[in-house]
């Protein structure tokens, strides 16, 4: 009986120190997507479109991390969480793929563009003028419609490298590529944005 | 005439534009990214590795009913050989010589049983 109570003790001793890694693993984790989520979503918003589908897909992101990578060292997490959103964005298109088919078959037509408004009606945090507000979102919508008429390949690379500020190996393991290939459709990417904004923009 | 644009100040002007948009995403959003973040911490909480007395409660659970279907199985043995006795002992007054006389006369005890009751039935 006491040889039990004894290894009772062992366990129970051992279980505290693992109770506190995984309280600090939810911490720590808790602050890396505290951190992420309003980048990611606007991230998803560019590429769908869409502010309610761009939170799902954040939100389904999230809960991959946590429920499958959550163990893995806090320096991998960046590139996994972005590739898990960008299979997201991905598996998103092939759906919308399908439904525009089904609709454009019933004779329906798409939703079209004009009804995006890429930036809420929200007060300025860096107290500009309706004017300046107003150049601002416009630009905004330029580069967001020219970023979302690029290839897809060449999209996520921009959208990682320029906008999330990903290096080129993170940006490869959210990819699912090598780094030359980075390389390849990074600069496309920005040739062709340049081509397209250059007129707008100097 | 205008300047012609520099990747790298299209890139900068690119990522003002979209750190800009990032910091004016209104209340509500704010409120569903947040109630997104909590419910992934949640399923950090349901995917927990479970405790080393967690991990080795199936194979207690196993041990359990083995020792109570041994101790089930031996019961049973034990009260096999008691009627195995009363049937032997029904088989021997079966062959005894009485018995085989009795059974040679069947007709004549079945025709005096009913002749008896009626005798006893004027007696009494």
């Amino acid at each position: 009986m006491s040889a039990c109570a004894g290894v009772f003790a062992v366990s129970c001793s051992r279980e505290q120190p693992k109770r506190a890694t995984t309280l600090q693993r939810e911490q720590q984790l808790n602050q890396f997507l505290a951190g992420v989520e309003r980048r990611a979503l606007r991230f998803a918003e560019i590429a769908v479109r869409d502010r309610d589908e761009a939170l799902d897909l954040v939100q389904d992101a999230m809960i991959k991390l946590a429920r499958n990578y959550a163990e893995r060292p806090e320096e991998e997490w960046t590139p996994l969480f972005y590739r898990i959103l960008q299979n997201g964005i991905r598996d998103w298109y092939r759906r919308q793929g399908v439904r525009n088919r089904v609709i454009v078959w019933f004779g329906r037509g798409a939703k079209a563009d004009d009804d995006y408004d890429p930036v809420a009606q929200a007060p300025d945090p860096a107290g500009r003028s309706p004017d300046e507000q107003a150049q601002t979102a416009e630009t905004m919508q330029q580069l967001e419609l020219a970023v979302g008429q690029l290839p897809g390949r060449q999209r996520e690379a921009f959208m990682l490298r320029a906008l999330e500020g990903l290096d080129v190996a993170g940006t490869a393991v959210a990819m699912g590529c090598s780094e030359g290939s980075v390389k390849t459709h990074y600069s496309r990417a920005v040739h062709a944005l340049r081509d397209a904004l250059g007129e707008h923009w100097q | 005439m205008k300047k012609p644009l520099q990747d790298e100040d299209l890139v900068r002007q690119a990522k003002e534009l979209f750190d800009d948009s990032v910091e004016r995403l209104d209340a509500a959003t704010l409120s569903r990214l947040n109630r997104s973040r909590h419910e992934a911490l949640a399923e950090l909480e349901r995917t927990k590795p479970v405790g080393q007395w967690a991990r080795w409660m199936p194979a207690t659970g196993v041990a359990a009913a083995a020792l109570v279907a041994v101790v089930v199985w031996q019961g049973v043995v034990v009260e096999g050989p008691l009627p195995v006795t009363s049937e032997v002992t029904d088989f021997e007054i079966l062959i005894g010589e009485d018995s085989l006389e009795m059974l040679e006369d069947l007709e004549f005890y079945s025709w005096i049983n009913p002749s008896e009751l009626e005798t006893d039935g004027n007696v009494g």
